[in-house]
């Protein structure tokens, strides 16, 4: 495609992915607490979070480019690891709640420490992370180790001064917002005002200043009087990037509700709902299941949202309703196994979806390590796979194909080979260039755009 | 054939059956999985509702297109035989021309309950949102007769279920009406004996 242009974000047409790095155990017994629940970028991209199952936060930085490797843009490493969330007992229930991170979302930076809001079913944590390089010396009354001195020691003065020290990256819990939902925490999405946010459970939907931890707002609650009635259930939420007063919530039955805040106190009534009817060529015992939204992302632009689906990824204009404007397949090779995945569980995974920084393109992820780019402009997608086979350093994902037909060609690989316990849900996009991480169970990806 | 747009027409009697099966193997799998709990482990509320729906859905179905099908999974007719003896729920194949009989009355229903067997309490548990709690366990020496009156059938009746008890002969609807009981009274005994000033904030009903 000579002529194309290429900028940060370009199109898929003639990027090429290579591998960069992989964090995580080698060996394929995966222990649970190690299973990745979430990866978030912060606003620059130089910081990349990472959220598991047995409550950690692991945040890596990248390293700045070296002028000897310009080929490459900066390594992320281990910058800061810290325990976000316990288990907990709910006495009431005799039920645990578990530790697993659901959610990780960063603040924009304002000064210089970093500051993250991480969620578990129940509660949201933010911290503070910040660095320590110096530390003072010199005290008139301690010795260097601490202990006292002895005063009739002290003849002199002097004024302690700050000397270098090796870096320490320190995590502490600035707030707990605990108590306010009787649901488990699905969602949670920081406000473009930088001052509030919100969290979302399966029935309701609450807002809160991040100064006050001690209440929150209602703002949507979706549970019928009588629970028997119950047959939709909230699954993600988000802010509008510009407008503050906008935020969108998906359900279950595939439908999204746009609510404005200035409308009403309780957004209850939608301003738009976003719903496709349904194809009754598809129709099937499944066909609820497969239409529940497991994802919502407003573009960097404010005027598109993704959803993903079990099948597919839809793009919606947000001035029209009816229908989405671009819909893509994820995996529609399933379509036809849906009886085994409800069988087996995995009809109920729940994918992510993310933008790229100039959404031209979006990604995705499947089954078999495999995750997927839908490039809108050039309208051509790729399958890409994560695993060790493909992990020399700088060596370029070359693209993968599931066969459908009856003949299978050389170096595809046919649906009933596909590893179901290989599932890539968690993906994301540096929000500046074309450094992407893709968390297999344990394991997390970061490829980078091959530069010449 | 699962997966694809079921057509109305009854072209053949094969493809009748293949249906039946299709809905009898989904319907089984629902149930399976509804009845699957850990312990100590709280349940998707979101996978809850879904499976539920799906069983609704397969209900209707199977209603709108008549079948009540003579092959009787044979939990549902041990679960039958121990609570409708005076009932003859018979299938609308069998007795054509016969209109299905009513489904006696709530009101005997809640007079004659009889605790139910471990199938539906583990079913009725395992729909997470409708039984939260062990409650067999802690809630074993609370008298819960006072709700077994007209009061509890007269919610019933207003309409709070779905359309399953209205369809005589269906063995998944009686099911679900053993279901929606020990929901009620679930619900009821929760509702009454939970509700505490210190969890307002976690039980606002």
């Amino acid at each position: 495609n000579a002529g194309a242009g290429r900028g940060p974000g370009g199109g898929s047409s003639d990027v090429q992915w290579c591998f960069s790095q992989v964090k995580g155990a080698i060996d394929d017994d995966v222990a649970e607490a190690d299973i990745i629940s979430t990866v978030e970028f912060n606003h620059t991209g130089e910081l990349l979070a990472t959220g598991d199952k047995g409550g950690r936060v692991v945040i890596f930085q990248q390293e700045p480019e070296s002028k000897n490797q310009p080929q490459c843009r900066g390594e992320y490493n281990v910058y800061s690891t810290f325990q976000s969330h316990e288990p907990e007992f709910d006495y009431l229930k005799s039920l645990e709640i578990e530790e697993k991170i659901n959610k990780i979302r960063w603040l924009p930076q304002k000064n210089a420490a970093q500051f993250l809001l991480s969620t578990n079913d129940k509660t949201i944590k933010l911290w503070k992370i910040s660095e320590r390089d110096k530390r003072p010396e010199g005290y008139n009354l301690k010795e260097e180790d601490g202990r006292y001195r002895d005063p009739n020691t002290v003849t002199t003065l002097r004024v302690p001064i700050f000397r270098p020290m090796d870096l320490m990256v320190e995590a502490s819990p600035r707030r707990v917002f605990a108590n306010a939902h009787t649901y488990h925490i699905n969602s949670i999405a920081v406000n473009s005002d930088y001052e509030t946010y919100l969290s979302a459970d399966d029935l309701r939907i609450n807002l809160w200043h991040l100064e006050i931890t001690d209440r929150s707002f209602n703002i949507v609650d979706i549970k019928p009087a009588n629970m028997e009635e119950l047959t939709e259930v909230i699954t993600a939420a988000e802010f509008h990037p510009n407008q503050c007063n906008t935020f969108v919530y998906s359900s279950s039955k595939g439908t999204i509700r746009m609510c404005d805040m200035r409308a009403s106190a309780l957004c209850d009534k939608h301003a738009k709902m976003f719903e496709e009817p349904e194809d009754p060529n598809n129709r099937s015992f499944f066909s609820e299941i497969i239409s529940s939204i497991s994802d919502v992302k407003f573009s960097h632009s404010g005027r598109y949202m993704m959803t993903r689906d079990y099948l597919s990824v839809k793009i919606w204009d947000l001035n029209m309703e009816t229908r989405p404007v671009e819909t893509y397949q994820v995996h529609e090779y399933l379509r036809s196994k849906l009886c085994s995945l409800y069988e087996n569980d995995c009809i109920f995974d729940k994918f992510e979806c993310c933008w790229n920084g100039n959404d031209s393109v979006v990604m995705t992820g499947s089954y078999n390590n495999f995750f997927r780019m839908f490039d809108r402009g050039y309208r051509q997608d790729v399958t890409l796979e994560a695993s060790r086979e493909n992990s020399k350093p700088r060596s370029v994902l070359k693209p993968r194909k599931v066969s459908t037909g009856g003949k299978r060609k050389k170096d595809e690989i046919s649906v009933d080979s596909l590893d179901f316990n290989k599932k890539i849900l968690h993906t994301a996009w540096h929000p500046l260039d074309n450094i992407i991480a893709v968390a297999t169970t344990n394991n997390l990806y970061i490829f980078q755009e091959k530069l010449n | 054939m699962l997966g694809r747009g079921v057509k109305r027409k009854w072209s053949c009697l094969e493809e009748a059956e293949v249906v039946s099966e299709a809905r009898q193997l989904v319907l089984g799998l629902c149930l399976e999985k509804l009845q699957r709990y850990q312990a100590g482990v709280e349940l998707s509320l979101r996978r809850s509702v879904l499976l539920i729906n799906t069983l609704r859905q397969i209900q209707e179905e199977m209603r709108s297109d008549g079948v009540g099908s003579c092959d009787v999974h044979p939990d549902s007719c041990l679960l039958r035989d121990d609570f409708r003896e005076d009932v003859t729920v018979t299938c609308p194949g069998c007795s054509e021309g016969e209109s299905p009989p009513e489904l006696p009355s709530q009101e005997a229903n809640g007079s004659d309950q009889q605790k139910p067997p471990a199938a539906v309490s583990d079913a009725v548990n395992a729909m997470g949102y409708l039984g939260d709690l062990a409650l067999d366990d802690i809630f074993e020496d609370i008298d819960t007769s006072m709700y077994e009156t007209s009061d509890l059938p007269s919610a019933w009746a207003s309409g709070s279920l779905p359309q399953s008890h209205s369809t005589a002969g269906s063995l998944q609807s009686c099911l679900m009406d053993l279901n929606e009981l020990d929901h009620i009274m679930e619900i009821l005994v929760v509702e009454t004996h939970l509700v505490g000033p210190g969890l307002q904030n976690g039980f606002s009903l």
